[in-house]
């Protein structure tokens, strides 16, 4: 029987194949979120220039930079031309400070993981020259709390990755509710339709509730997926209600959209657009549907999330009661 | 002579002339749907749109990591105003807060203690992050300035191969810096005794971090800006360039094959398009003039994308076969569909493959060969003012050339009564395609051939795919995948023309049939030798794919190399079409037996070679 639903099965091998590329998908986007979160990486690094046993007292005990000195900036730029190095740091004294000139590679990936390395020995360098001046300044730094070790990836995952998989089958249910009312406008299925002892507001009821259902059990599926993964997600049942409430909104939006666009395409572009802007526009919000899955995720919500999760359960009870009373008034 | 010459012209330009007729149709009928309301609802759709846009550029973006950590501080302690100030933490009472249920980092008596899980680890790590940014917003008020930032760092990008620095100017862009620091004590100068000799462009000043890496007027913040200022300063380039240009560019795509899909499976609604298949028009001049007004706007989007991102006339053309690759896959889409359910199914699956085709392998740009595969590789070289040679120009866009031009093939085939307004199965529709253009046995060399390029943009999908993997298991993986991509490409229109009763399902016409094929196919082949010229077979998966079809093979090698393949295609070929003859549980069967007898020529090929 699924063999003769293609629609479904191509719809599960799209999002199978997305889930195959997700590894490449995470990596480029979490670097699109944070350059920085690309470590684990060496870079071997020549020092040079008169103010080089500072810089090299400060690096020499960090891990991800290997420093070794040079006698001369030529001999530095000699050694990185020939890739005995990947980065050159001439330090000199300049007007009571030290200026550092670094110079990196300009390939792609390897540019990015030094440059980070770099900043990041930099950084304690400088950390330890404002402890030398401390007399000099006049509110001392806070001392920072110990590294963790943490993966960036984490954070991604919750506020990112999570809300994605959630609202896309939002997204996709519309367009789907969208294409089955504008195939009954444009098929003529629609007398056919309003022939059977049913009123519009029933069949507009029934599609609306096909897809909005279809979405939290998408959601469940991606979770269950997820937690096999080793990503335990927070309160599934709050996130799964959550993706019902929106879902319902959308689809009825997006019903509300095809009955009144003359025709798909238009249709079409209004709910993507619509969407689109609405989503974006809710994000600005203090209180947002991502953000409010994300802290539910995470495990951090506390009870102004819950007040915000019902207040999403009545605005999409309230846009549905009144997407409901236009179709009883819609006149085709 | 002259007669003929002014004949073919006449044809020509009636043919043209059909095709604007039929474009300017399209377009009319594309506008007759923009009644006044609609525009009304566009416009205020677009005043919304805009207004959202301002809103984010002037809140500084979306905030969807909204205070996830919690933190345990007092008020009075000094750690409470770095927490406040930073958006991922918010700020909890201590007293009587358990670790790990109630707050995630608890900080007390001047101990900071993380909960015992990940998501303590990664709350320490970004409080730490927020006090690195307090401290270095608190330090710049300093007047002291010497102390308060006593390390100036000037960093600037150097080429290896050439003596040229590759520093572009344009606006500072800052995707990374954790905690926003605000523009650090940077008096612009380096005070570096000794001046590079290389004529160093390193003069930009940061402006300042933003929140999303600034794509705008020249190459941006995408590509290495030369910084200067306190190390909180250096932002790392964001290595994935091409992932941004992928989105840039391909995003408005989606919209436009949106469109022509839908007006391309209204004409086979309610026999709408049986007016236009009565006119004294081809079909080919219909499919021509209903794309044509779709493929002048890509361009056009294109070419203004390639304009914003500071590219040149090499990007649009690198982009545009991809354009055209979305229409014809559109198209054969619609063509299939039988519902605008299926319809926008189709369009996802083919805006997913094609984006992630020109995306997955411009992940290796600079890094190895496999880069040009895709055409964004080409945009990232013209953006960076490398120059691209004809070879890597072809070697990128050619199968995206042809492949269009089979799909359109392929999807003018169907554009025909008997297929237009019926409800076929899609895979039976696609074997209707295939016999389409079946004329004659000679047909299965042309059709082999005209495969080839499908062949090759899977083959090479693989081998991008498969790169990340050790050695030791995608060889023999990507032999097997590689010998059963083949072996469908070369029996499909056999089984096709066996389905439609074309030919008689005869052991001898199978045998001729599989002959003929495997020559088109073999003779097909050869074109790839375009691969050496990009360097492919240097790597070892480049070899495994294609050695086996004797390219990048030294010339000691011989003749027996040169016509094994050609004995191989036959064999096989036949194989399957001796299959085909008997439905589809047989063809399945001599697929099966096809695909093991290739994988192991092809093994035995490259572990002789290899």
């Amino acid at each position: 029987m699924l063999r003769k639903e293609k629609t479904i099965v191509l719809a599960l091998l799209i999002q199978l194949f997305i889930a195959a590329f997700s590894s490449f998908l995470v990596v480029g986007l979490v670097s699109l979120y944070d350059p920085g979160s690309v470590g684990g990486y060496t870079v071997e690094t020549a020092v040079t220039g008169d103010a080089s046993d500072d810089l090299l007292a400060a690096v020499d005990d960090r891990e991800g930079v290997s420093a070794r000195s040079y006698p001369t900036r030529s001999a530095a730029m000699a050694a990185f031309e020939e890739r005995r190095v990947d980065a050159v740091l001439v330090a000199t004294h300049a007007d009571g400070r030290i200026a550092v000139r670094a110079t990196v590679p300009d390939s792609n990936v390897r540019t990015t993981l030094a440059v980070v390395q770099i900043r990041d020995a930099l950084r304690a360098f400088e950390r330890a020259e404002r402890t030398d001046r401390a007399a000099y300044l006049d509110a001392l730094p806070l001392e920072l709390p110990p590294p963790a070790r943490s993966s960036p990836y984490y954070g991604f995952t919750y506020t990112l990755l999570v809300p994605l998989l959630l609202f896309l089958p939002v997204f996709i249910s519309g367009s789907i509710t969208v294409d089955s009312i504008t195939e009954e406008f444009e098929r003529g299925t629609l007398e056919l339709l309003r022939v059977a002892p049913l009123s519009m507001t029933d069949i507009v009821d029934g599609k609306v509730a096909a897809a909005a259902v279809l979405a939290p059990a998408q959601a469940a599926l991606w979770l269950g997926l997820l937690r096999l993964n080793g990503t335990t997600v927070a309160r599934p049942l709050v996130l799964l209600a959550v993706v019902a409430s929106l879902s319902l909104l959308i689809v009825s939006l997006a019903a509300a959209t095809a009955l009144f666009a003359p025709d798909r395409r238009v249709a079409q572009l209004f709910y993507s657009t619509g969407v689109l802007v609405a989503f974006g526009g809710s994000t600005l919000l203090p209180v947002n549907p991502p953000n409010t899955v994300a802290r539910l995720a995470i495990g951090s919500a506390h009870g102004g999330d819950l007040l915000a999760v019902a207040g999403y359960v009545v605005v999409s009870l309230v846009a549905v009661a009144v997407v409901r009373r236009a179709v009883t008034r819609l006149s085709l | 002579m002259s007669g003929r010459v002014t004949r073919l012209a006449r044809a020509a330009t009636e043919r043209a002339r059909t095709v604007l007729r039929i474009a300017r149709w399209e377009v009319a009928r594309g506008a007759d749907t923009l009644d006044r309301r609609t525009l009304a609802v566009g416009a205020v759709g677009l005043l919304l749109a805009g207004l959202v846009a301002g809103a984010a550029a002037a809140t500084g973006g979306a905030a969807v990591d909204r205070d996830i950590y919690r933190i345990g501080v007092d008020e009075e302690s000094p750690y409470y105003e770095p927490v406040q100030a930073s958006t991922e933490l918010v700020a909890t009472s201590p007293d009587g807060a358990e670790l790990g249920s109630d707050v995630d980092v608890l900080v007390t008596d001047g101990r900071v203690r993380p909960a015992d899980s990940r998501k303590g680890q990664a709350a320490l790590a970004a409080f730490r992050a927020a006090v690195q940014g307090y401290n270095d917003r608190r330090l710049s008020e300093d007047d002291n300035r010497t102390a308060a930032f006593p390390v100036v760092v000037s960093l600037q990008y150097l080429e290896r191969s050439a003596e040229r620095p590759a520093g572009t100017t344009g606006g500072g862009g800052d995707g990374g810096s954790d905690g926003g620091s605000s523009a650090g004590g940077g008096d612009g100068d380096d005070g570096a005794a000794t001046s590079p000799s290389l004529g160093g462009s390193d003069a930009t000043d940061d402006d300042g971090p933003l929140p999303v890496p600034d794509v705008g007027g020249g190459t941006g913040g995408l590509f290495r800006t030369d910084t200067t200022g306190s190390p909180a300063d250096i932002a790392p380039p964001f290595p994935f360039a091409s992932l941004v240009l992928a989105f840039l560019f391909l995003v408005p795509m989606n919209f436009v094959i949106q469109a022509y899909g839908s007006t391309i499976l209204n004409e086979r609604i309610n026999r709408r398009g049986e007016l236009l298949l009565v006119a004294p028009v081809s079909p080919g001049e219909i499919v021509a003039g209903k794309t044509l007004p779709y493929a002048t706007g890509m361009l056009a989007v294109t070419a203004l994308i390639a304009a914003f991102v500071g590219g040149g006339v090499v990007s649009v053309a690198a982009v545009a076969p991809v354009a055209l690759l979305f229409l014809a896959a559109t198209f054969l889409g619609a063509m299939f569909a039988r519902s605008f359910k299926e319809l926008t199914f189709v369009t996802v699956t083919v805006s997913v493959f094609l984006t992630t085709y020109t995306f997955v392998p411009a992940i290796f740009t600079n890094v190895t060969p496999i880069a040009l595969i895709s055409p964004l590789t080409l945009v990232v070289m013209d953006l960076q003012g490398t120059a691209v040679s004809a070879s890597e120009f072809a070697f990128a866009t050619g199968p995206i050339f042809v492949s269009t031009g089979v799909l359109f093939l392929l999807g003018v085939g169907v554009y025909r009564e008997e297929d237009m307004f019926t409800q076929r199965p899609v895979p039976l529709k696609f074997l209707d395609a295939l016999d389409s253009r079946i004329r004659s046995a000679r047909s299965m060399t042309t059709i082999s051939a005209l495969l080839i390029p499908f062949v090759f943009v899977a083959e090479l999908l693989a081998v991008a795919v498969l790169y990340a993997l050790p050695v030791s298991v995608t060889v023999p993986l990507l032999l097997v995948v590689v010998a059963g991509i083949e072996e469908v490409a070369k029996s499909v229109h056999v089984y096709a023309g066996f389905t439609k009763r074309r030919f008689e399902p005869s052991a001898r016409s199978a045998l001729l049939l599989g002959g003929l094929s495997g020559l088109g196919f073999f003779l097909g082949e050869k074109v790839t030798a375009i691969v050496q010229l990009v360097g492919l077979p240097e790597l070892t998966l480049g070899r495994a794919a294609f050695a086996p079809a004797g390219i990048g093979v030294s010339a000691g090698a011989g003749l027996l190399l040169l016509l094994a393949p050609l004995v191989l295609h036959a064999v096989t070929a036949s194989v399957t079409a001796l299959g085909a003859r008997g439905g589809r549980t047989w063809y399945a069967g001599g697929l099966v037996a096809a695909t093991t007898i290739h994988a192991l020529y092809n093994l035995t090929v490259v572990v002789t070679l290899g």
